[in-house]
């Protein structure tokens, strides 16, 4: 036995695995197109301005959620901090328009100054392993929604403060962010994407990596990868989707204030992806959803809906590990074998 | 080839090693042996960069890496292997061997699992294969890109006498064919007297004497210390 002739046979496996892969892409590819149309029907059948609003909220939280779960299945680390970067991010779109500056100039310091600024402090944080790194981002979190807090001649204080939009973003009228059927349309689209995104991250070859130093740091270290500048690169990513949540929610809102940098606001993004499964990419917004409309209803019917969603995250915990995603893809996946074994002769 | 210089490692107030110099030439296979305790991982440990060394220097090739992280002195050329199973258990083997490659210059991965007998196994995720497969898997991490020198601890543990026989005779073949320095430890004396051109002995933590299979077996101090009446 050669080993020219045994290379060729792997070599022969593997372009037929990037040629799969070629194919997942293209396939997820027309998922993308067809899940940004879908909404369109969505948006416009719907006429509750009421329920229009609430399904944008939960887009917009879907968009934090994720940040989260992507965290937790990359790089298997929770945080409770996220909130920090996605209220960075509104009040970086906030504070230049307040001072009569320009909205994208706003929304690119948004997308740059969260993310820049986990970078550096995961290059610190990501070295400390499991529960302790997720006590170091609530401390983060808490320490600048205290500054924003604190800092009342520029942010407002508790009470924060609204704003205006200019007329017109790249030349659309700016209206279409704050009412909810296109905002609806727009916010999903740009889920949708982040979705994409993700994925396509989780597939290349730095995504495989960093999964790989999730399973097993010191292996990859001695495989040749330094391991924290890509944790902390994957944490800067999450930021930076946290960030897109946070300027989607201002421009929605038109309203800035400490609330949306409380701990309390990442912890519902950390249940709502628990609830909606970190297995799966698409698993947090499924959460983001469930718990958006679980928390209406329990709203209507009572007072207490956290302990409504207390009950639903001790079920899902103990009896979906995987998630109401994960239920799905299970539910799913026993259809499509029920449905081959009738179609069988 | 491999150099560590007076190298010494403290674990709080005891001295894990004392002042241990060794040097193994290129292409050599080198068998590191002593009684438990004798600071033989400990010695891997230093060499590969994954503990510190309180003193001393280590030099790969001529280079000296005392400063360079486990992931740079990877890049530099070294490849080990961990006494107990130190793989991505997760991830398929192919995958885990992939993602080794990107690191080096020269990806060998079919090449390394032909070698190791995983390329029927290859699709299957590591944490679900015999105990066995997942030893040679660690190997083949090891082996990936061909590094100059290869660090084995253990490589034969948990292996029964005939999977050690094979898999010592073979890497001993593997190894003269590609010309990689080696340094394995290991406690089956059958697996060392038969791969190995040197063996080096340690003792609390200092080398006790250096020499060919044929001088130690006979050594009355190493006889005596660690071999009693196992050889």
């Amino acid at each position: 036995m050669t080993d020219l002739s045994v290379g060729d046979l792997g070599t022969g496996k593997r372009e037929r695995q990037a040629l799969a892969r070629r194919r997942e892409t293209l396939s997820q590819g027309a998922i993308l197109i067809i899940a940004i149309v879908a909404v369109i029907p969505v948006a416009y059948l719907v006429r509750s301005n009421l329920v229009l609003s609430l399904m944008t909220q939960a887009v917009i939280a879907g968009v934090l959620a994720t940040s989260v779960g992507f965290l937790i299945r990359q790089s298997g680390a929770v945080t409770f901090g996220n909130a920090a970067f996605y209220g960075t991010a509104a009040y970086c779109v906030a504070l230049p328009l307040k001072a009569g500056l320009s909205l994208p100039l706003g929304i690119a310091l948004a997308l740059v100054i969260p993310p820049a600024l986990a970078y550096l402090l995961g290059l610190v944080i990501v070295r400390i392993p499991g529960i302790a790194f997720s006590m170091l981002t609530l401390a983060i979190g808490q320490a600048l929604s205290e500054l924003a807090l604190k800092a009342r001649w520029l942010t407002g204080g508790e009470d924060g403060f609204s704003f205006a939009l200019p007329k017109t973003v790249v030349g659309l009228d700016a209206s279409f962010l704050q009412r909810p059927t296109s905002m609806l349309i727009f916010s999903w689209s740009v889920l949708v994407l982040v979705l994409f995104g993700l994925s396509l991250f989780s597939r290349s070859r730095y995504g495989r990596v960093v999964a790989a130093i999730r399973e097993n740091e010191e292996r990859a270290r001695f495989i040749g990868y330094q391991t924290v500048s890509r944790r902390a690169a994957t944490f800067a990513l999450s930021a930076f989707v946290a960030s897109i949540g946070g300027v989607l929610a201002t421009l929605y809102n038109s309203f800035v204030s400490p609330e949306t940098m409380h701990w309390s606001l990442s912890g519902m993004a950390l249940i709502m992806a628990i609830i909606g499964g970190t297995q799966l990419l698409w698993g947090a917004v499924v959460g983001a959803a469930f718990v958006f409309f679980a928390k209406d209803w329990a709203g209507d019917i009572g007072e207490h809906w956290q302990a409504v969603i207390g009950v639903i995250l001790i079920v899902v915990t103990v009896g979906l590990p995987g998630g109401i995603s994960g239920a799905m893809m299970q539910i799913a996946s026993r259809g499509s074998r029920l449905f081959k074994g009738r179609g069988a002769p | 080839m491999i150099e560590g210089h007076n190298l010494t490692r403290r674990y709080g107030a005891v001295a894990a090693l004392r002042d241990v110099s060794i040097s193994v030439p290129e292409g050599e296979i080198r068998g590191l042996i002593g009684p438990n305790g004798a600071g033989k991982s400990t010695l891997i440990d230093v060499l590969s960069g994954r503990a510190e060394n309180a003193s001393g220097r280590v030099s790969i090739q001529g280079r000296d890496v005392t400063q360079l992280s486990a992931q740079e002195r990877r890049v530099a050329g070294l490849g080990r292997s961990f006494q107990r199973t130190n793989i991505f258990a997760n991830l398929t083997i192919a995958d885990q061997l992939e993602i080794a490659g990107f690191t080096v210059s020269e990806a060998n991965v079919d090449e390394v699992m032909a070698e190791l007998g995983l390329l029927e196994v290859a699709n299957e995720v590591a944490g679900q294969t015999s105990y066995g497969i997942q030893r040679r898997v660690d190997l083949a991490l090891a082996l990936i890109g061909r590094p100059k020198v290869l660090l084995l601890d253990e490589p034969a543990a948990g292996l029964s006498a005939a999977e050690s026989i094979a898999l010592s005779r073979h890497l001993r073949d593997l190894v003269h064919r590609w010309k990689v320095t080696v340094l394995i430890v290991e406690h089956d004396m059958e697996v060392v007297f038969s791969i190995c051109d040197r063996i080096t002995v340690l003792h609390l933590g200092q080398v006790l004497t250096e020499g060919t299979p044929d001088q130690i077996r006979t050594s009355p101090e190493v006889v005596k210390a660690y071999l009693g009446s196992a050889a």
